[in-house]
């Protein structure tokens, strides 16, 4: 369970990310968060796992206080939760399975991690997650040889590696076409149907987000202004959020 | 359009077109590149004596000693082996040494894997006097520390790959996708960790390719290392030159030339399979 | 246990044998470049003279670093500038039709090849070598010492202005083609404006490579400072090759300052 109490995060430069944001969910939720570019999306997952502080509030996970969090804790905190990037963060250069397998790097005694040596149990591992998302065949391909999609697979399998309970996903489709999104939001769907892992997803597809997600989340200008079922995303809720440019397809509106 | 103190006195030319519409160019900077550079040139010519009457008609005579090169004197191979793979031996090894050294100092010297600004810069400082440190003095200086012979040659030649390799190394470093290793981290691995995993694989055939490269390098330079006394084949040469044994001269640099060349087609093979 | 994912894990690239041999000969190579490590001893205690290097340096010559007359460590400097600038000039145009013959899209191949060995040759003699050869020409000083800096950058040089020239793009002379242009303004309009930055960028960088070699010189005679920073090492005057290291690092660092924004501004223009 992620729960935020009025939660505010002030960047140093005096920009207000975040601002009195109250959330709470549950595990095994699939949750979409939506608005403009720049509204707080990526703050609002990044905080979870800590990789942006929060300012102000209290923020917990699993009932442990994220801010009270450091060094090896927060470590072993991130070890369950996974993390989806919207340029993949791939280590392009290695094999797609060297990629999965650094999952299990942080758990690994030094001279195994300085010299890259995984035992057979690692990689059996490694190839099941591949196979979860699809790419098994791809394996020992490195990295930039495979399409868009397909790296994004690499990255959704390396998170599964990990074994998370939950999974954020900052723009996870943005840099994809939209017959792979549609794809890669399925597996993501599958993932959170079969496995009970919780999903938060800043996306900025609306279509996709009311098609897959369970609930919605509509944040502007560093406030949540609508939280509830993908079915109560009505184009009133859509204005609110985006300042009544877009519609429930995701077209942008004509002016006037 | 911003105006520099140059466009103020040089005043941007106007054009108007028909429908009344203006464009402007700023006045070009040539004029102050063409006399700074002639007028360098003249300094240059006045110090250095450089005369072409003189580069003309004597000419000839650069062209003596290369003729009395040839034909080489083959008979002198037996004393150009030792020295030559000596040369090769005092440029690989130290190529490797200062190599590897350089690698924690990259590290350091990199904004985005040492977090204090501080180290960076007092590491990139001393990279950067390493580096005008000519090769030939800290040749001669290890002379006379570690004495006449092939050791002082090998630690010149890697003080100066130490340098050289370090600078590419961070440079490599810093203009790394960092993306991986952010994701090592959100994954909750140690900074340490995630740049074994991340930034190495990364770095590594860029790294190697410019230990390569530098070794090529080195192998021409370690030719002129002997001068000093700093050992391999640049002492056998230097003799001969002196002793004007001129096609034993010609022998020695084929025998370099066949060497560097082989050195350099391995080499550059290897390199297009890393990068 | 699943038999694809079984399948899958038998077809992994078995490469170890690969990175052994690798390993083995890495370290064989290493091994043997070892053995040639010898010395023939120091004949004083090496940590003293160390630190006597080190103690010159930090207390370099002042009255002989500001010595503005021509014996002083700024005269030499600017000798030593005015011979790397020449011998990059010399270089520079002894590699511009080097360069056109060996790039391997305008000559046929065997022509382009034997360039390049005249190159590689012109490369390989060290710059002792040219040194004398053209004390012969001019005798010694900062003549001698124009030509060989220059000499020696033709390889490096050279090279750079191939693989310009091999990068050429070649649809704007195909459009200039179009536009019913002669060879010559072809090359005019569509060829010299893509080289030309690039060939000065490479021969500001080769100044900058120049000015650090131009040490060797002094060896030979051949001009500017390394013969006199060579003279006091061998004499142990630690005090006056500080003063004259310390003006080739000033000088050196600011070239390199100026050098590097030149070239940024050449490429990104």
């Amino acid at each position: 369970m992620i729960k935020f109490e009025n939660v505010g995060k002030v960047y140093p430069n005096g920009f207000e990310g975040l601002k009195h944001v109250d959330l709470t969910i549950e595990q095994g939720e699939f949750v979409a968060i939506i608005g403009l570019s720049g509204a707080g999306k990526s703050t609002l997952i990044r905080t979870i796992n800590r990789m942006h502080d929060v300012t102000s509030g209290k923020l917990t996970v699993d009932d442990v206080d994220v801010m009270s969090l450091s060094g090896k804790q927060l470590r072993r905190f991130r070890r369950k939760i996974g993390m989806i990037f919207q340029s993949f963060n791939l280590i392009t250069r290695t094999t797609v399975i060297k990629n999965v397998l650094t999952a299990f790097v942080p758990d690994m005694p030094w001279y195994r991690s300085a010299f890259g040596i995984y035992t057979k149990e690692e990689k059996i591992k490694a190839l099941e997650c591949l196979d979860k998302v699809g790419i098994l065949d791809k394996a020992f391909v490195r990295a930039d040889q495979l399409s868009g999609g397909q790296q994004q697979r690499v990255a959704l399998a390396r998170t599964l590696a990990q074994s998370p309970q939950i999974i954020l996903a900052d723009e996870p489709v943005a840099a994809l076409d939209p017959v792979t999104a549609n794809q890669v939001m399925g597996d993501f769907k599958r993932i959170n149907e079969d496995m009970n892992i919780s999903i938060l997803i800043n996306i900025h597809h609306i279509d996709l987000a009311l098609k897959y997600a369970t609930r919605v989340v509509g944040i502007r200008e560093g406030e949540i202004v609508f939280d509830g079922p993908a079915s109560g995303a009505t184009q009133e809720v859509l204005d609110r959020i985006y300042n009544g440019k877009v519609d429930r397809d995701g077209n942008i509106q004509e002016e006037g | 359009m911003k105006l520099g103190l140059y466009d103020k006195i040089f005043k941007p030319r106007e054009y108007v077109l028909p429908n009344g519409k203006k464009a402007y160019k700023k006045a070009s900077r040539a004029p102050i590149y063409l006399i700074l550079i002639l007028a360098m040139s003249a300094l240059s010519v006045k110090i250095t004596g450089f005369d072409m009457k003189i580069l003309v008609s004597r000419i000839g005579q650069f062209f003596v000693i290369l003729g009395e090169m040839f034909p080489p004197k083959t008979s002198v191979m037996p004393v150009v082996w030792t020295p030559l793979f000596d040369t090769i031996k005092m440029s690989l090894l130290g190529s490797v040494v200062g190599a590897l050294l350089s690698v924690p100092f990259a590290m350091l010297a990199s904004t985005n894997v040492c977090p204090s600004k501080v180290v960076v810069s007092i590491v990139r400082v001393m990279f950067s006097l390493i580096r005008t440190l000519p090769t030939i003095v800290i040749a001669l200086v290890a002379t006379l520390v570690f004495g006449l012979g092939t050791l002082a040659g090998t630690v010149a030649i890697a003080v100066f790959s130490f340098g050289y390799i370090g600078k590419l190394t961070y440079e490599e470093i810093e203009t790394v996708d960092m993306g991986a290793f952010e994701a090592m981290q959100a994954m909750g691995a140690t900074r340490s960790q995630a740049f074994v995993s991340a930034i190495i694989p990364q770095v590594l055939p860029f790294y190697l390719s410019n230990c390569l490269f530098n070794f090529e390098g080195n192998v021409r330079y370690a030719a002129v290392l002997g001068y000093v006394g700093a050992g391999g084949i640049g002492l056998i040469l230097n003799e001969k030159i002196s002793w004007r044994e001129y096609p034993s001269v010609g022998m020695i640099l084929i025998a370099l030339f066949v060497t560097v060349f082989i050195i350099e087609t391995v080499s550059r093979t290897l390199r297009k399979k890393l990068v | 246990m699943n038999q694809r994912i079984q399948a899958a894990y038998e077809k992994r690239p078995k490469d170890w044998v690969y990175n052994l041999i690798t390993a083995l000969v890495v370290v064989g190579l290493l091994v043997w470049s070892g053995s040639a490590v010898e010395t023939s001893g120091s004949t004083q205690d090496g940590g003293q003279i160390a630190l006597n290097v080190l103690s010159g340096i930090f207390h370099p010559d002042l009255e002989f670093l500001f010595d503005f007359s021509t014996k002083g460590v700024p005269y030499l400097m600017l000798e030593t500038i005015c011979i790397a600038f020449l011998g990059t000039i010399v270089g520079a145009i002894i590699s511009v039709p080097l360069a056109f013959i060996s790039a391997s899209n305008l000559t046929p191949k065997p022509i382009a090849f034997a360039g390049r060995i005249i190159i590689m040759m012109a490369r390989t003699i060290p710059a002792f070598v040219y040194g004398l050869m053209f004390i012969r020409v001019t005798g010694p000083g900062a003549f001698a010492g124009l030509l060989t800096m220059g000499v020696c950058s033709i390889g490096m040089i050279s090279k750079m202005y191939i693989e310009a020239i091999e990068d050429l793009d070649t649809k704007v002379v195909e459009s200039l083609d179009a536009a019913g242009c002669n060879t010559w303004q072809k090359i005019r309009y569509g060829i010299l404006p893509q080289l030309m930055p690039n060939f000065a960028s490479t021969a500001i960088y080769r100044f900058d490579i120049n000015l650090r070699d131009a040490t060797i010189l002094g060896m030979v005679g051949a001009g500017g400072f390394g013969a006199p920073l060579i003279f006091a090492m061998n004499s142990y005057r630690w005090n006056e090759a500080g003063a004259l290291l310390a003006g080739l690092i000033v000088l050196i660092l600011i070239i390199e300052y100026i050098s590097t924004r030149i070239r940024v501004k050449l490429t990104r223009g």
